[in-house]
C-alpha cells in the first residue's frame, strides 16, 4: 500500500526524510564538494531512494512516484539541500520523466519510466548546439527519415553528464519552415550504445568535466523512439518546468555562499572593517529580501495557484547575488585570491575559488539572464517588439 | 503589476485599496502637492479631512479610542496606495507614529482627547520627538521638573505638520525619565519655522523657550525616548516603506506607458533591448520591495521580537532603495520631459527621496540590521 505523502503533516514528513537520509546515505556523500557527481559515484543513494519509494517524488504513484504535491515537493527539495544531500543525475527523474507521462506512448512509458527508477538508463539532455545556444531554436542537427529509422547528423554542445549516460533526450531538425523556426524540431531518444555516437567531455573553469560534446554521425535510431509528433517538438521540450521554475530561483546558492563569507570574514576580522560591513550588509539584506519574494511565489503554490512567467525574476536575482557575495569573498581573500585550491580560515579552509568559479555559471544556464529579461519584458510588461 | 499581497479574507484590503484610487481620483496627489508646495503650506487641509472622514488617520487606533480598530496589514495597504497616487501627506511619520504613541499610552482623559481628535480631524497632532541632528544649529530639548508640571527648553526638529498643528505631541528627556507630554500649539514659549522639504512639504522646526506643561499633559512616561517610541517607529517604518513600494511601482507603471507611448527612430522606445532590459530590473526591484513589506508586516504577529525587528529594518532599507533607484531610472527613461518640473515622474522621485531619508536611511537600516543578527 502505498503511502499518501501529501496527506502526511509537514512535520512529519521532515521527519521522515530526515530518517531515511540517516539510515541510507552514507556519510561521506553528505555535503560533497562535487556539484555533478558521477552516476557511479552516488549509485548507492540512487539505488537507496529508490528502494525506499523516494527516487521520483513528482512522478504519479502509479508510474513509481510519490505524487508530491507543488507544496510537499518544496520541502522536499528543502530538505535535500539542507541535508547535505548529493546531486545525482537526474535528468531521467525530472526531465524525460514528466514529458514522458505527458506526451510519451504507453508503450514508452512502459518501457523507459521503469529503467529510470532502476538506474539501468541513465539520461542526458541534447538541446543546445554549437551555434544554437540562447537562440534554441536555430539548431540543425538533422534527422532523416529512412525506411524505420532517422538517420541523426550533428552534433550537441553542453551535454551535462552526457558522459555518465547511456540514452540522451535530443532536439534535432526534421524540417525547415524559414517564418516559424520552431516548426521543423522533433524529439528523439537516442540509445547513445548506437554505432556513431561520440561522447567528448569538456573540463569547466572550475577544472571539472561536467558536460560534455556529443557527436551524431550516420546514427540510426528506430521510429518508435520519436516523442509526440513529428516537427512538434517545441511544445514538447518547452512544457517541462512548470512549477519547478521557482527551483531555479532559490536562494540556496547564495546562502551557501553567504555561510562561507562569514566563516571567513569573521577568521579574518573582517567585521571591524567599515567598509566591509556596508559591503556586506548590503549582500546580507539582498540574501535575507531574497527569502521575502521566494515566499511570496512559494505561498501560491502552497496554496494551490500557478506560477506566471514572472517568478523567472528569482533566477536572475538569485543567480547575480551567488556572484556578488563570491566577489566578496575574493576581495575578502587578499593575496590569498591567487590560490586555486580552499584557503585557510581559522581553524578550517574555506572554498572562496571554487565558489567564485561555480557561480560564473547559473548566470548562464538554464536561459541566461538577459534572455530571462527579454521574456519577463514580453510576457510580464508587455513590451512591443 | 506589482503590489503587496495579503491574505485578504473578508475583502478589508480590496475595499481600501479601491476607497485609496477614488479619492485620489476625485484629489490627484500631485495636484494637491503642487498647490501646498505653492502655498508653501504644511499640509493639504481638504485632503487630510477627507482622509480623517475615510477613517484613514486612526486605523491603528482601536475602536474605543474612536479609531478604525484595524491592523498594519491595512496599514500597509493603505500607504502603498497612497505612495502610488502620491497624496503626499504626513500620514506614516504623522498620524501613524502619533497615533502608536496614543494607542500604547495609558488611559487619561488627555489621551482620549488627543486620539479621538486625531482620528476624527477635528485636531492635527504632530509628533516632536527628534532632537536637532548633529550637523543643525539647535539644542537637544530637555524637561525639568516644575512643580506637578514641566518646563520645556530647547529644539525639535523634523516635526511634519508643525505649522497647522492643534498639539504637539512632544517625547523629552526629563532627567531620570522620559516623557510624552501633549503641548497645545498656541501655548506660550514655543515658536514654529520651517524649512522647505524636496517632496513640496514644509518640515518644522520648533523651538521651546521655558514652555510650561501642566501634570495633566503627561501621556506616557518611559525609561527613555527610545523606549518610548520604538512601537511608533516601528509601524511609521512600516508605513513609510509600504507608501515607498506604492511609489516604486508606480513609477514602474509610468515608464512603462511612456517608453511604449515615445517613438524615436520610427520605433516605441520600450521595444528596445536596452530599454527592455532597464524597465525590467525596475519592476523586479519594485516586486522585492513589495515582498519586504509583506514580510515586515507578517513577522510583527509572529510572537519573535528580533525577526520581527529584523524584518522592518528590511523593509525600510529595501523598500528606500528600490523606491529612490527607480524613480532615478524613471527620470532618465523619460527623458528631458523627465527632467520638467511639468511632469510628475521628478515629483515621484522627491517624494521618494524625502520618504527613504524619513526615520533612518537604507544603508544605517542595513548596518543595524547585521548588528542585531550578530548579537547573540
Amino acid at each position: 500500500m502505498a503511502t499518501d505523502w501529501n496527506a502526511m503533516s509537514d512535520d512529519d514528513f521532515r521527519a521522515a526524510f530526515r530518517d531515511l537520509v540517516e539510515r541510507r546515505l552514507p556519510a561521506e556523500l553528505r555535503f560533497m564538494r562535487k556539484q555533478r557527481p558521477l552516476f557511479d559515484e552516488v549509485a548507492v543513494w540512487y539505488h537507496a531512494l529508490n528502494e525506499e519509494g523516494w527516487l521520483s517524488p513528482v512522478w504519479s504513484v502509479e508510474y513509481g512516484g510519490m505524487g508530491l504535491n507543488p507544496a510537499k515537493h518544496m520541502i522536499y527539495v528543502e530538505e535535500w539541500g539542507r541535508l547535505g544531500c548529493p546531486r545525482i543525475p537526474d535528468h531521467g527523474l525530472g526531465l524525460i520523466g514528466p514529458l514522458l507521462l505527458a506526451f510519451g506512448t504507453e508503450e514508452q512509458k512502459a518501457y523507459y519510466l521503469p529503467k529510470i527508477l532502476s538506474g539501468e538508463h541513465v539520461w542526458c539532455q541534447g538541446y543546445s548546439e554549437p551555434n544554437s545556444g540562447s537562440d534554441l531554436a536555430s539548431l540543425r542537427t538533422a534527422a532523416v527519415r529512412d525506411g524505420d529509422h532517422f538517420v541523426v547528423n550533428g552534433q550537441k554542445i553542453w551535454t551535462t553528464l552526457a558522459h555518465c549516460a547511456n540514452w540522451i533526450f535530443a532536439l534535432v531538425r526534421t524540417s525547415r519552415d524559414e517564418k516559424v523556426r520552431q516548426k521543423g524540431i522533433t524529439v528523439l531518444l537516442i540509445d547513445m550504445t548506437t554505432p556513431g555516437v561520440k561522447v567528448r567531455p569538456i573540463a569547466n573553469l572550475r577544472g571539472e568535466t561536467d558536460f560534455c560534446e556529443v557527436f551524431f554521425d550516420n546514427v540510426r535510431v528506430p521510429v518508435e523512439n520519436l516523442v509526440g509528433e513529428v516537427d512538434q517538438g517545441w511544445n514538447v521540450a518547452k512544457s517541462v518546468l512548470g512549477h519547478e521554475r521557482i527551483f531555479l530561483g532559490a536562494p540556496t546558492r547564495p546562502e551557501i555562499a553567504m555561510e562561507r563569507l562569514d566563516k571567513l570574514a569573521r577568521a579574518r576580522g573582517a567585521f571591524d572593517d567599515p567598509a566591509f560591513r556596508s559591503r556586506y550588509a548590503k549582500h546580507r539584506l539582498d540574501l535575507y529580501d531574497l527569502g521575502s519574494a521566494f515566499e511570496r511565489f512559494a505561498k501560491v503554490l502552497r496554496e494551490g495557484g500557478e506560477l506566471g512567467a514572472d517568478v523567472s525574476l528569482l533566477k536572475i536575482f538569485t543567480t547575480e547575488l551567488y556572484q556578488r557575495i563570491t566577489e566578496e569573498m575574493l576581495l575578502l581573500a587578499g593575496e590569498d585570491a591567487r590560490y586555486f585550491d580552499d584557503i585557510e580560515a581559522g581553524n578550517g579552509e574555506v572554498d572562496a575559488m571554487n565558489l567564485f568559479l561555480d557561480s560564473r555559471a547559473p548566470a548562464i544556464f538554464g536561459g541566461s539572464n538577459e534572455i530571462q529579461k527579454n521574456i519577463l519584458a514580453k510576457a510580464v510588461l508587455g513590451l512591443p517588439s | 503589476m506589482p503590489q503587496t499581497i495579503f491574505d485578504d479574507p473578508d475583502g478589508t484590503l480590496s475595499m481600501l485599496r479601491d476607497s485609496a484610487a477614488t479619492l485620489a481620483s476625485r484629489r490627484p496627489g500631485p495636484a494637491s502637492l503642487r498647490a501646498k508646495r505653492a502655498g508653501s503650506a504644511d499640509i493639504d487641509r481638504d485632503l487630510w479631512t477627507s482622509m480623517a472622514e475615510a477613517g484613514w488617520l486612526g486605523l491603528l487606533l482601536p475602536e474605543d479610542l474612536g479609531g478604525a480598530g484595524l491592523g498594519l496589514a491595512e496599514q500597509a495597504v493603505l500607504s502603498e496606495a497612497l505612495g502610488r497616487a502620491l497624496i503626499a501627506e504626513p500620514v506614516g511619520a504623522g498620524a501613524v507614529f502619533a497615533s502608536t504613541l496614543l494607542r500604547d499610552a495609558p488611559a487619561s482623559a488627555e489621551r482620549d482627547r488627543l486620539a479621538a481628535g486625531l482620528a476624527s480631524g477635528e485636531l492635527l497632532v504632530s509628533p516632536a520627538w527628534q532632537d536637532p541632528s548633529r550637523h543643525s544649529h539647535g539644542a537637544a530639548l530637555k524637561a525639568m521638573v516644575d512643580g506637578d508640571g514641566f518646563i520645556l527648553t530647547g529644539d525639535r526638529h523634523f516635526v511634519d505638520g508643525a505649522t497647522s498643528a492643534s498639539d504637539f505631541l512632544v517625547v523629552v528627556d526629563a532627567g531620570r525619565e522620559a516623557l510624552v507630554v501633549s503641548v497645545p500649539a498656541g501655548r506660550s514659549g514655543i515658536s514654529v519655522s520651517e524649512k522647505a522639504g524636496v517632496d513640496g512639504s514644509a518640515i518644522g522646526r520648533v523651538a521651546f523657550e521655558r514652555c510650561s506643561v501642566g501634570a495633566n499633559r503627561v501621556v506616557a512616561r518611559g525609561p527613555s525616548i527610545e523606549a518610548l517610541v520604538e512601537n511608533a517607529v516601528t509601524n511609521a517604518r512600516i508605513a513609510i516603506a509600504a507608501e515607498l513600494a506604492g511609489i516604486a511601482s508606480k513609477a514602474v507603471e509610468m515608464t512603462i506607458a511612456y517608453t511604449k507611448d515615445r517613438v524615436q527612430f520610427g520605433r516605441p522606445i520600450a521595444s528596445f533591448q536596452a530599454v527592455q532590459h532597464r524597465l525590467v530590473e525596475m519592476w523586479s526591484d519594485a516586486e522585492f520591495a513589495c515582498a519586504s513589506v509583506v514580510n515586515a508586516v507578517v513577522k510583527q504577529s509572529e510572537g519573535d521580537d528580533k525577526a520581527a525587528h529584523l524584518a522592518v529594518l528590511a523593509a525600510k532599507a529595501r523598500c528606500g532603495d528600490a523606491a529612490t533607484s527607480i524613480c532615478r531610472r524613471a527620470v532618465h527613461l523619460h527623458g528631458a520631459m523627465g527632467f520638467t518640473d511639468e511632469h510628475d515622474i521628478g515629483l515621484y522621485l522627491k517624494r521618494a527621496i524625502a520618504l527613504s531619508a524619513t526615520l533612518g536611511q537604507p544603508e544605517a537600516m542595513r548596518l543595524e540590521f547585521v548588528e542585531l543578527e550578530h548579537a547573540a
